[in-house]
Order: structure tokens, then C-alpha cells, then sequence
């Protein structure tokens, strides 16, 4: 994670002179980063649009672990798909970076259909909300 | 309708909310569990997995090879957290068995015609049409919820140690991972819900990001210090 930072940070700062080409911000920061880090796992994903399709490439950014260049495709003014066409050779390049929303812990009652948790023995079923939910019918 | 039997050592659950659905594919449900569970269990002395264990059976057959298959494709994709054969201990795909089982429990059901139920493995949960609605539990409180979903079509699974303790080791270091009180995962079907779960889990912190990158997965995790993580896209019911 602590080495995905900063590729994740340069592979946007790669996408700004895209971004500002392209007609709509839309979207805003946080989902374009998501869109951005997303299809770099999948590059296969690219290049399906139809006739409104622009493809731009951005410019190479050095990193510590080399150079980075990011090309991306857009559908009309969405981001259709990301690809890398210049990435250091290391593993965390190639992994997408996933949004995490952080929240504080709560504990809440609610009606419910079933229960998920850690795998309940035989022998606490009695003692739990699935029971109950199972009793109630 | 409702079911409750015990298999493979857990509560199935079974609510089916198609009207009048014939009572035969749930037994055939609760028959292939029941096989899968003598047939899979390293607690069965003379389960294929214990003799294969023991190098009685040369090749695995097809099920079992299906099962040891992903086992060995998460072992490498969690870099060796997640390993169905630690050193000094018996080969134990459960962690895999128990998801991939159930899943195929539920397309049996769906095969058989049912288009709305629920389906319940001891906190493995599949939602066959829907929206269901679903709570994951509590880390602290058995009684409380500390999320609910909206399903519809898909699987979640829980990992977690306050049921049956520090049974999940991590394969990298051969101690229990403890970074995590709990780690929920949504995916399109418990196969993947149940495995990602648990090998998730067994890397930790980490984990989280690692489940979170998975295409079709979505995670809610309580870490050790209580905080909540969870992916963009997880469905929170509101």
C-alpha cells in the first residue's frame, strides 16, 4: 500500500492534461481516480467504443520505480477506459487501487431477513439472531 | 417455506418464497451436503481428503481436484496467507468446501425451479432473486448488527474470530491472523464470497485492499482498532 501511494498519486498527475481535455469534470476527483485505477488490471477493456471515441494519451511522469504514461479512451465525455502504455516493472503497478470509505463502528437492531457472520457451530445456533429469525418463521 | 438442518457441523437455513415449491430438491439439498461433507471432511478419517492426506488416493477426483484448485490459486494470489496445507497440520480445504458446496446447493434449488430464497450455512448466506435483506453481525455484540445489505442475486460471507476463536492461520508467518475482527464480502457467489472472506482475512489488514481490488467483490471490514473500511460499492440497505 505504501508503495501503491505514490504510483497511484503520479498515474493521476498523468492524467491531468487529459482530464482537462476532456469537455466535463463531471464525474469529480475521487470517481475518476477509481475509473483510472480500475481498467489497469484490465486492458483488454479498452477501445470498445462506437463513433464518438477519442483516445488521448497523457504524459510521462517519472517515478522512483521509472517512468509512468497513462492513454485513455474516451465514449463521448466519459471515461470509457484507462490503459497504461508506459509502467515501472513491479507488481503494485498492476494491481487497480480500490476506494476505501472509512466509518466508525456502530451497533444497530434492524428487521432483517437473515444474518451473515463468522461460521456459527451447531451448538451457539441456539443463542443467535438466525435462530430467532428461523423461529419467528 | 422454512428448513433448519445441521450439516458439516453448522445451521443450514432454508427459506424458499416461491409458493408452493415440492419439498424433494430441498432434501436433495440437504442430501448433497450431507455427501459433500463425507466426502470433503479432514475430520472423516475416511473421507477422499483424508486419503489423500495420508497418500491412499493418487489422483483426486474431478470435484476434489475442482476444490484444490482454487485452494492453490488463492494460496498464490494471497502470496501464501491463505494455504489449505500448513506445515504439521492435516490438509483442510474447509474453508473453500463450505462456500463452493453451498453455492452448488443453491444452483440445485434454482435448477429445481425456485427463483426467490434465502439460503443460510452457519453465517454463508446466498440470495437467490430478491432484495433480501441482510445483517452482517456484530464483532462484539452477538445480539447487535453492525451493517445490513440489500441483496439481490448474490452471495456474502463473514470471516471472523469471535465464534470459534483464532482458527484462521495465516500461512505466511503460521500464526493466527488477528489483524481483523471481522471481514464481510460480497460477491456474485459464495464460492468466491466464502474464499476471498477467509483469505482476506488471513492476510490481515492488507486483506481489506486486496479483497476490495477483486472484480465483483465488495467488503465491509472492522479492523483491530474498530475502525470500519469498506469499498464504495458495497450495498448498504437504506
Amino acid at each position: 500500500m505504501k508503495r501503491a501511494i505514490p504510483v497511484l498519486v503520479l498515474s493521476v498527475a498523468g492524467l491531468i492534461p487529459v482530464w482537462r481535455y476532456a469537455p466535463s469534470h463531471d464525474g469529480g476527483a475521487s470517481s475518476t481516480v477509481t475509473e483510472a485505477a480500475a481498467p489497469a488490471s484490465t486492458p483488454s477493456a479498452s477501445s470498445s467504443g462506437g463513433t464518438t471515441s477519442t483516445v488521448v494519451s497523457g504524459s510521462a511522469i517519472d517515478t522512483e520505480k521509472g517512468p509512468v504514461q497513462v492513454e485513455v479512451t474516451f465514449d463521448g465525455q466519459r471515461i470509457a477506459s484507462v490503459r497504461m502504455l508506459r509502467q515501472p516493472n513491479h507488481p503494485q503497478t498492476t494491481a487497480a487501487v480500490p476506494k476505501l470509505i472509512e466509518e466508525t463502528l456502530r451497533a444497530q437492531s434492524a428487521d432483517i431477513d437473515t444474518v451473515s457472520g463468522a461460521t456459527i457451530t451447531s451448538d451457539g445456533y441456539k443463542e443467535s439472531l438466525q435462530a430467532a429469525i428461523d423461529a419467528k418463521g | 417455506m422454512r428448513r433448519v438442518e445441521h450439516v458439516m457441523g453448522f445451521p443450514v437455513s432454508v427459506r424458499i418464497d416461491d409458493e408452493d415449491f415440492p419439498e424433494a430438491p430441498v432434501d436433495g439439498l440437504f442430501a448433497w451436503l450431507r455427501a459433500v461433507d463425507a466426502r470433503f471432511s479432514p475430520f472423516r478419517p475416511d473421507s477422499e481428503v483424508s486419503r489423500l492426506d495420508r497418500g491412499e488416493v493418487r489422483e483426486p477426483g474431478p470435484e476434489l481436484r475442482e476444490v484444490l484448485g482454487l485452494c492453490e490459486e488463492y494460496r498464490v494470489t494471497t502470496g501464501g496467507a491463505f494455504d489449505v496445507r500448513l506445515p504439521g497440520r492435516r490438509l483442510d480445504p474447509c474453508a473453500v468446501v463450505k462456500g463452493w458446496s453451498v453455492q452448488k446447493g443453491a444452483e440445485l434449488l434454482a435448477a429445481a425451479g425456485a427463483r426467490r430464497f434465502c439460503l443460510n450455512a452457519g453465517g454463508d448466506v446466498v440470495a437467490a432473486g430478491g432484495p433480501w435483506r441482510v445483517g452482517v453481525r456484530h464483532p462484539e455484540h452477538a445480539d447487535r448488527l453492525c451493517t445490513v445489505l440489500d441483496l439481490t442475486d448474490r452471495a456474502v460471507a463473514t470471516s471472523a474470530r469471535y465464534e470459534r476463536g483464532d482458527h484462521i492461520i495465516d500461512g505466511r508467518t503460521g500464526r493466527p491472523a488477528t489483524g481483523l475482527l471481522s471481514l464481510t464480502v460480497v460477491a456474485p457467489t459464495l464460492t468466491e464470497a466464502d474464499t476471498v472472506a477467509t483469505a482476506a482475512f488471513a492476510m490481515g489488514a492488507e486483506g481489506v485492499e486486496w479483497a476490495a481490488e477483486r472484480a465483483g467483490c465488495e467488503v465491509f471490514a472492522v479492523d483491530a482498532g474498530r475502525r470500519v473500511l469498506r469499498s464504495a460499492g458495497f450495498p448498504v440497505y437504506r
